[in-house]
């Protein structure tokens, strides 16, 4: 009998948790803790325990399908990579889209979009970052010069405040709350803001409940609090910022005065000076946020806001400060790192900077398109709205038709995709639409690497063979490539291969390599091979910033997209469980984690239930301009009245079939967080 | 010829175990030898991992495999029994030899009470054990305490009370009393520890004790069982290993040794249960650090008591399904489950996504509870007074007559 570990880091969020996965007999029987890890120390959440529960579920796809008169037929590797080849050789460069993928490990990515510039000569690559953080990094790079979480997980039991605004932790980054839970232990005051009073709003010494899309409002009105006492930083505003007196003017404004600030956001405003107070008492204040901030029509303001607030108070660049953006999926900091996005080659060096783009094209051997591409926004609208500039996609890991805000428009835009190629390890909602399956491997069956949000590049080590004839992502992007000639540039042996190619042009990476991250990993920037990686960015300068500084905008509160009215009126959020994973395609085969939570619901206000005569359970119609979805009514005082809540996991009650598709008009992040809805009660069958 | 309640010094034959082996690399050569004696069908025991920081388990079926486990690893935290369980169908069908620190040589006794483990076909290797030390805190501590870069250790151990290391230019121990004031050192549980030996396995086997010249350089063996006369017998007579009886002053020392060790952890139980406080301020100290719960439900899936297929924890009637934190029942159900019969492994706490002092609260329930039953877990077959032992009976017996105790203790 053989019995052995093989540590590896978990599948589901950004925090990047190391477990074992227990093997038996060739397969993967169980999980197991993993001590060493410095981010989780042996510690995981229901979803990281039971991560070997969907590796061997029955459904796995074990072949390549083909779509022929309406049904998937089983299909040989050669088959599939001769069709696809032949589809995709008749179209132009941009008349593809490539969506990578935040599951998929860097170098599934890293060759992808390789592929994608290289052999497509398509400028359009992008991948579901898009949907969560693409708002921190547009809005960090602006400010600070580098869009990523600026200090460490470890980190954050040290500070003496931490300021939560739009990340329930508890929930989504298990693991990040339990160092927030340390803090606390530790005698540091914790501050959540979120319109639901979340398991980790329940921990806080002072919760904000502020009316949803008002966080600029709150940020705005909390800095002139700030600026009147005299508690700025002036040494760092000084030393390290720019543009300082042009956002004074702004928030200073009597419409962003606590009394005014108070009525718009709607929480007293006591609390908000009591917040302010404790962040000037703390010597160290961290700011801890995720999709709270960024899936608003104002994401990039609202990072930035969050950004000048520890400018203000010179919480920057020291361990227990800083701006922590919690990414949401395993990968989607490696994703973007790798430059699966449609303006970055790998380490966000730009498409829009010559020199940039011809080293790539000197190490790669090729021509590279030298244009920024299209967001994952615009290809579905133009697929659906103008169906003649674009053709064909190709989809690796992911599920927008359940991901995507406003169903109805994606369900139009990929019926018009011409030729749909679906790369996965389960049969989704969305390769229903696919012309070509592919099987590829799942985290527990491949070696290669992933970053979690702090940066932290971690290996993901192989522990049994894939289902069927299943291959790694990248191996069936090189035969692919391979297919179409160039399999020169695509003639990698191993996963380690692809690293150090994509190290040797990305400095972020240029000192790691798999030898270098095998116990602990290495966290970016670490560019030479001595460099011991960066725990906390921008301790001496803000690097990629003219003159080194961090730099001050002024800007304005805007309200969301849709504001209620008579005709809807209430505001639904979206969000998490703990016991899920984004569109539950991993999450919901694991018999333990559904058992706990088998179906959506939609949280009411205990009040508003009363109104509307709802009682816990009762199954009601939320109803917006986009669509209308079934659920279950979970009456609670948690939620603040007047907003509702719906969990995204589940296929069978989508809520996006009524969520409202604005964009970030920088970024390109949906308002997932704020619609305009009304609730219909069915009548009894 | 060694008999039960024997005391001897032994040692590997074969110089390579004895140079890499720890303390004459006995314990590998015993391993060795029963599996090269068929007596076993695998061993399972602990390797170096990634780093020294990281013990993993390892089953080794091939004895020329079996230098892969030498050496011990005062970092390795892990509680082995409950993968025999799990992964070996309790070696119901094949024999198997495992080296077993205190807790696990209880918790062994605990899942064999409850059929989970038949002890039948295995053959425990007693390790004594003074402790260990988280990983995680042992760098921290390595680098903030001594000074050193963690990566750069090469050794470490426990010895006269301190924690040494042996990096790249020296040598460095620091008293473990010291260590632990400071929030560093040994796991809580550890420091209330009192099962040093584990005189319940067939061999125990460990360093203190062994004097004169012998000292470093052979294992002190205490005969435990007629298994582990055999072993030992076996061993030596096919040459595997040398045995001399030991050195009476030895034999003092090590009684001294173990004395001091209850003593020091009689001061920690007096110490962290005292901080629990009594009564409703140890309810509200209960109940302020369980409202931290995620329901990972990694203190049940670790507790080497837990094995019931249907756990009262997951009934929805009992404890909502999908609630973060979970309704207080959750906690009940587990202390009034585990309790009488908890070894204080610490697994619970250790693995505790949220760090909520779980085997602290458990461990100052069985105390009081060993006081008023007389029941002490781990130690022998003898029943428990609460925690179901017999699942599907208990159960049963529940739901007819609405009490499930197998005594009654209110008699």
């Amino acid at each position: 009998m053989e019995f052995k570990y093989v540590p590896t880091t978990c599948p589901f969020c950004g925090t990047g948790c190391s477990f074992n996965l227990v093997v038996k007999d060739g397969k993967v029987v169980g999980t197991a803790p993993f001590h060493r890890s410095p981010v989780n120390e042996g510690k995981v959440c229901q979803k990281g325990a039971n991560a070997n529960e969907f590796v061997n579920a029955h459904d796995r796809i074990k072949t390549p399908l083909i779509k022929k008169d309406g049904k998937f037929v089983e299909a040989t590797w050669e088959e599939a990579y001769k069709l696809i080849a032949s589809k995709l050789g008749q179209y132009s460069g941009e008349q593809i889209a490539v969506i990578g993928s935040a599951r998929a490990s860097n170098e599934d990515n890293y060759a992808l979009q390789k592929f994608a510039r290289c052999v497509m000569q398509t400028p359009n690559i992008d991948h579901c970052a898009r949907l969560c953080h693409a708002s921190t990094v547009e809005g960090l790079t602006q400010i600070f010069g580098s869009g990523a979480m600026t200090n460490s997980i470890s980190d954050l039991a040290d500070t003496n405040c931490a300021f939560i605004i739009g990340s329930n932790n508890f929930e989504a980054h298990p693991l990040i709350g339990r160092r927030i839970m340390q803090a606390k232990a530790n005698g540091a005051k914790i501050i959540v803001c979120d319109p639901r009073r979340t398991a980790t709003a329940k921990q806080a010494d002072l919760y904000i409940q502020q009316n949803s899309g008002t966080d600029i409002a709150l940020l705005n009105g909390m800095m002139q609090y700030i600026i009147k006492n005299g508690w700025e930083n002036k040494e760092f505003i000084q030393n390290r910022t720019l543009g300082y007196e042009e956002f004074k003017a702004c928030v200073m404004q009597d419409k962003y005065s606590l009394e005014n600030v108070s009525k718009v956001t709607g929480v007293p405003a006591e609390d908000i000076k009591t917040a302010c107070e404790w962040i000037h008492e703390a010597d160290k204040t961290a700011a801890v946020y995720s999709l709270g901030v960024t899936q608003h029509i104002v994401g990039v303001d609202n990072v930035c806001s969050v950004g000048f607030l520890q400018m203000l108070t010179g919480n920057m660049g020291k361990p227990g400060t800083g701006v922590n953006a919690l990414r949401g999926q395993n990968n989607v900091q490696g994703a973007c790192d790798m430059g699966a996005l449609p303006d970055s080659l790998p380490g966000y060096q730009k498409v829009s900077d010559a020199a940039a783009v011809k080293k790539f094209e000197d190490a790669w051997g090729c021509k590279v398109p030298a244009k920024v591409g299209i967001t994952i926004p615009e290809m579905f609208e133009t697929f659906d709205k103008e169906p003649s500039k674009l053709k064909a996609m190709y989809l690796m890991g992911e599920n927008p038709i359940l991901s995507e805000p406003d169903i109805a428009a994606i369900d139009r835009a990929l019926k018009n995709v011409e030729f749909l190629v679906v790369q996965d390890i389960f049969l989704t909602e969305t390769s229903e639409y696919a012309d070509v399956i592919l099987p590829a491997t799942c985290y527990a069956e491949k070696d290669g690497t992933q970053t979690n949000t702090e940066r932290r590049v971690q290996k993901l080590r192989k522990a049994q063979e894939g289902p069927g004839i299943a291959k790694n992502d990248w191996q069936i992007i090189a035969d692919l490539a391979a297919e179409m000639g160039h399999a020169d540039k695509f003639a990698w042996k191993n996963a380690s291969e692809i690293f150090d190619e994509m190290a040797a042009l990305t400095p972020l990476y240029g000192g790691m390599d798999y030898d270098r991250i095998n116990s602990e990993g290495l966290q970016w920037p670490c560019p030479t091979k001595e460099h011991m990686g960066t725990k906390v960015l921008h301790a001496e300068k803000f690097n990629g910033m003219p003159d080194g500084k961090a730099k001050f905008l002024p800007i304005e509160h805007r309200s969301p997209a849709e504001v209620t009215d008579a005709e809807y009126p209430f505001a639904l959020t979206t969000g998490a469980t703990i016991w899920h994973s984004q569109s539950g395609t991993m999450s919901r085969r694991s018999e333990s984690l559904n058992n706990e939570c088998p179906r959506s619901w939609i949280e009411i206000n205990t009040e508003d239930a009363k109104e509307l005569n709802i009682k816990n359970g009762d199954v009601i119609t939320a109803c917006s301009r986009s669509g209308e979805v079934n659920a279950p009514a979970k009456v609670t005082p948690d939620i603040k009245k007047g907003v509702m809540f719906m969990p995204y996991h589940f296929s069978e009650s989508r809520v996006n079939l009524i969520t409202n598709p604005s964009c970030d008009p920088v970024s390109g992040t949906p308002e997932l967080k704020v619609c305009a809805i009304n609730i219909k009660i069915p009548k009894e069958a | 010829m060694a008999a039960k309640g024997d005391m001897v010094y032994a040692w590997s034959t074969n110089e390579d175990m004895l140079a890499k082996g720890e303390c004459g690399g006995a314990v590998t050569a015993l391993l060795k030898y029963a599996l090269e004696s068929k007596m076993v069908d695998g061993v399972l025991t602990v390797k170096k991992g990634v780093d020294l920081y990281d013990a993993q388990p390892v089953f080794i079926t091939d004895p020329a495999d079996i230098a892969k486990a030498a050496g011990s690893l005062h970092c390795g935290t892990l509680l082995l029994p409950k993968l025999i369980k799990k992964y070996f169908n309790g070696a119901k069908d094949m024999k198997i030899a495992i080296t077993l620190k205190g807790c696990d040589a209880m918790a062994m006794y605990e899942l064999a009470k409850r059929n989970q483990i038949n002890l039948d076909n295995v053959l425990m290797i007693g390790l004594n054990c003074g402790g260990s030390v988280e990983p995680g805190m042992a760098r921290e501590m390595i680098e903030k305490k001594y000074g050193v870069n963690p990566d750069d250790v090469h050794k470490e151990e426990i010895d006269k009370g301190q924690f040494i290391i042996e990096y790249e230019g020296g040598e460095k121990g620091i008293a473990m009393d010291e260590l632990e004031e400071e929030g560093y050192g040994r796991r809580l549980n550890c420091q209330r520890c009192k099962l040093k030996i584990p005189r319940q396995t067939d061999l125990a086997c460990g360093n203190w004790g062994v004097i004169g010249p012998k000292a470093g350089k052979a294992t002190f063996v205490e005969v435990c069982s007629d298994k582990g006369a055999e072993l030992l017998n076996k061993a030596e007579k096919a040459q595997a290993i040398a045995t001399e009886p030991p050195i009476p002053k030895g034999l003092e020392i090590r009684g001294k040794i173990e004395k001091s060790m209850f003593r020091l952890a009689d001061k920690a139980r007096a110490h962290q249960f005292g901080a629990l406080g009594d009564g409703e301020a140890r309810l509200k100290f209960i109940l302020d650090e369980t409202s931290r719960c995620i329901k990972c439900y990694q203190c049940i899936e670790n507790c080497p008591i837990c094995y019931c297929e249907e756990c009262s924890t997951k009934k929805s009637h009992l404890v909502a399904h999908g609630q973060v934190p979970p309704p207080f029942m959750f906690h009940l159900i587990r202390y009034s489950h585990i309790a009488d019969s908890c070894i204080n492994c610490g697994q619970c706490q250790e693995l505790c996504a949220m760090d909520i002092p779980n085997s602290l609260f458990m461990h100052a329930l069985q105390v009081e509870m060993e006081k008023m039953f007389g029941f002490t877990p781990g130690i022998n077959m003898d029943l428990p007074v609460l925690a179901l032992v017999e699942e599907k009976t208990e159960r049963a017996r529940l739901s007819s007559t609405g009490t499930d105790q197998i005594f009654n203790i209110f008699k």
